[in-house]
């Protein structure tokens, strides 16, 4: 104890008062992205999907441009174009993969009967491979104050981190959870950059299991008693949120969340609202229309849903075609606004940046990644957002 | 710095700075802008850097900043004006500023390639793959098909149990009943035929000439015309190699819709729906297809086709009028029945097997031979 008080020399240097910590600010009008979500969902129906790729580059591009770190907002530079052609790319690879799977599997199955099953494990190997290679090409679509981020280390690499871990969550009843989400996160941060600088990931499984362990004793009984599971769920996410954010570091910048545990209560029951409106919807509609099919062609009910009913009732399976594409625009629409646009300001709108003059002056690198990455996560329907 | 103000400058107001960011590092530059024949970006201490209006594209920004690129300088170089004038008035002299942007015409030019997609898959998925499933299943080698009938059997085994009813007099009896079958149908000595120990009334052919009889199957029937019946169908199913033109049908169909729906939220129940629509459709072709086969043979035989269809109604009942059989991958048993009803005629061949070879089929998985 006495070293310390012989160790300030000379006069005592004044300390600079630490800065406040910036803020994030989201300014996107929710107006225009349910405008544009609705839009994007129709345009979406009438191209049979493909327009999904613009759609979604659109959100990504309203998002960012309307996230604003320390004042200067980020910006989205990947085009629908790219996505397409990533897409198209990963279709002609998974193609032949596709047929070899088929005819080892035959080999396997001429062993053994079923012995094919564990094949698919590697579609989920390559599906791992896929999240994060679409990561990686967000991330170098993704520029704030003129510097890009890019990603480096290895697609596969993080692919068999993910399968080993994903094998001991459910030897472990889901225990290993939290130790597999610190890992697989380290990995992520670790070969993240912004321009020269490096990130890291320094959250630590034990302290999101110290956060979040009840609610795994929990997890039986809310699915037995269904009103309990989107509570539940909203608690783990939020929790989950607030851990992920204060554990990123980018250089020496790091982030801290006050996001409440009860955040996102109200967006999963509104969801879940509009989704049983929606679905009631879609019954008295179906309803309505077997009623006038029937009135109109003088068919008793059960020929009209019957044998052949819909095959020969032409105007009948018109109807539940349009209604169920109806139905699908609208969950579509209500899952973008709710779980991606409120989900995203909700959370932002708790994040504070601490030490952000660490980015003040950074040299810009990296190389862009090719989509290809999204596509593979396209067609292997591992897509996030 | 004080001789420019001839020209429109502005951007230094405190309240509203014009950054500049050179897409080489992250540092913020505050600047004045000058809008002569070229935009000039003049910072104090630095060299003026110009940029050509032809050449300004606007990038993606928040409500009230106007946020800046150009196609000659680094593509991540911006500037962001937050004064609303100076924003209006260099606006006024980019005349090419959105030219970059996605405009109803291309948003116009999606869609119609999505619908010309769209089509040529619809087109493909109707017409161009059963072509090809038709054309390119009896060209399967026999030894890839073999193989793939191979890990067939070994998955039904694993279902079923494995061994086969081997009781001497009952193989005897079966193997008469088949290989007549055979000579007439016109199938060459590899197929081979087998009655598996399992309660479940069904019968199957895998690819490579194999015929599996259910002992359930057995159990039900009444006479030997009726097994005839259906095994002279499941030999129509080897004969037009049903079981690969389905993997390739089923393989290609599965495919293209899948490619054409993508992952539009909900769209898998889309896929799912369209394809056990058009895989069962395709399906009961091949299934009225064997029938008619099943017929044929039988009446070349002498025998009537009828009992077949009647053994299947005593397992099934009536099926018409229970839910949406537009998904189903069989033609209703009552109407297979009115068909091989149609083609009932007397019988003018000897019986297929005597009674004692009846009796001993039955009894082929051992035990008593219940008739």
């Amino acid at each position: 104890m006495n070293d310390l008080q012989w160790a300030p020399i000379g006069p005592p240097q004044p300390i600079p008062p630490p800065l406040p910590p910036a803020r994030v600010d989201f300014t996107g009008d929710r107006a225009e992205f349910r405008r544009m979500a609705t839009k994007g969902a129709a345009l979406e129906l009438v191209t049979f999907g493909f327009y999904r790729f613009w759609l979604v580059t659109d959100i990504r591009r309203h998002l960012w441009s309307n996230t604003s770190i320390d004042g200067d907002a980020a910006e989205y530079t990947g085009r629908g174009k790219e996505l397409l052609i990533g897409f198209l790319f990963a279709l002609a690879i998974l193609v032949p993969i596709y047929l070899a799977y088929f005819l080892v599997g035959i080999e396997f199955e001429r062993w053994q009967g079923f012995a094919s099953t564990p094949l698919f494990v590697s579609f989920y190997a390559f599906g791992q491979f896929a999240i994060y290679r679409a990561r990686r090409y967000r991330l170098t679509r993704t520029v704030w104050r003129g510097v890009r981020f890019w990603m480096d280390g290895s697609g596969w690499a993080y692919s068999v981190r993910a399968m080993l871990w994903g094998l001991l969550v459910p030897l472990t009843l889901g225990l290993a959870l939290p130790w597999r989400e610190a890992a697989l996160e380290r990995y992520k941060m670790q070969h993240t950059h912004y321009g020269d600088l490096s990130g890291d990931f320094e959250g630590d499984g034990w302290e999101f299991f110290k956060r979040g362990w009840w609610l795994w004793l929990l997890t039986p009984i809310a699915l037995v008693i269904f009103p309990l599971a989107p509570f539940l769920y909203a608690e783990f996410k939020a929790r989950e949120w607030r851990w992920w954010l204060a554990g990123i570091r980018i250089g020496g910048v790091s982030l801290s969340s006050n996001l409440p545990h009860d955040a996102f209560y109200g967006l999963y029951w509104k969801v879940i609202g509009w989704w049983m409106l929606l679905s009631t919807l879609f019954g008295f509609y179906l309803a309505g229309a077997t009623v006038l099919v029937v009135k109109l062609s003088g068919l008793p009910v059960d020929k009209a849903l019957g044998p052949d009913g819909p095959a020969k009732n032409i105007p009948m399976l018109v109807m539940m075609v349009i209604g169920y594409f109806a139905l699908a625009l609208a969950i579509n629409i209500v899952m973008r606004v709710y779980l991606q646009r409120d989900l995203w300001a909700k959370v932002l709108e708790t994040v504070e940046v601490h030490d952000i003059a660490a980015a003040a002056d950074v040299r810009g690198s990296g190389e862009l990644a090719s989509a290809l990455g999204e596509g593979f996560a396209d067609g292997l329907d591992v897509a996030g957002f | 710095m004080s001789d420019v103000s001839a020209e429109a400058m502005a951007g230094a107001e405190p309240g509203k700075p014009t950054i500049f960011f050179d897409g080489v590092s992250s540092r913020r530059h505050r600047v004045t802008l000058t809008l002569g024949d070229a935009l000039v970006i003049g910072e104090e201490g630095e060299a003026p850097i110009r940029w050509a209006y032809a050449d300004i594209r606007r990038a993606d920004s928040p409500a009230g900043i106007l946020r800046l690129a150009c196609t000659s300088a680094p593509p991540l170089a911006r500037l962001e004006i937050r004064d609303a004038s100076l924003a209006a008035e260099l606006t006024a002299r980019c005349l090419l500023l959105d030219e970059h942007q996605t405009t109803r015409r291309g948003v116009a030019k999606i869609v119609g390639w999505s619908l010309a997609a769209a089509v040529s898959i619809v087109c493909v998925v109707l017409f161009g793959v059963p072509l090809a499933a038709d054309r390119l299943a009896p060209l399967v080698p026999k030894p890839v098909e073999r193989r793939i009938g191979d890990a067939a059997e070994v998955q039904m085994k694993t279902i079923f149990g494995r061994g086969t009813c081997d009781d001497v007099a009952g193989q005897a009896a079966f193997a008469k009943l088949v290989n007549r079958l055979r000579d007439v149908a016109g199938l060459d000595e590899s197929m081979t035929a087998a009655v598996l120990p399992a309660s479940v009334p069904n019968a199957f052919a895998l690819p490579g000439g194999k015929v599996f009889l259910l002992k359930g199957l057995l159990d039900k029937a009444e006479s030997p015309d009726e097994i005839a019946g259906i095994l002279a169908h499941e030999l129509g199913h080897l004969k037009h190699h049903d079981n690969m033109r389905g993997l390739i049908y089923n393989g290609g169909t599965s495919f293209l819709i899948g490619l054409l729906f993508g992952d539009v939220t909900g769209s898998s129940a889309v896929i799912f729906a369209s394809r056990s629509v058009v895989e069962a459709s395709y399906s009961r072709d091949a299934e009225t297809n064997a029938d008619t086969f099943a017929i044929e043979t039988m009446h070349a035989l002498g025998r009537s086709p009828k009992p077949a269809a009647e053994l299947m109604f005593r397992i099934t009942g009536k099926e018409g009028g229970s839910g949406f059989t537009i998904l189903a991958s069989h033609p209703l048993t009552e109407d297979r029945l009115a068909r091989m009803t149609k083609e009932d005629r007397p019988a003018s061949g000897p019986p297929l097997l005597t009674d004692a070879e009846w009796k001993a089929l039955k009894g082929i998985c051992g035990g008593s031979g219940k008739i």
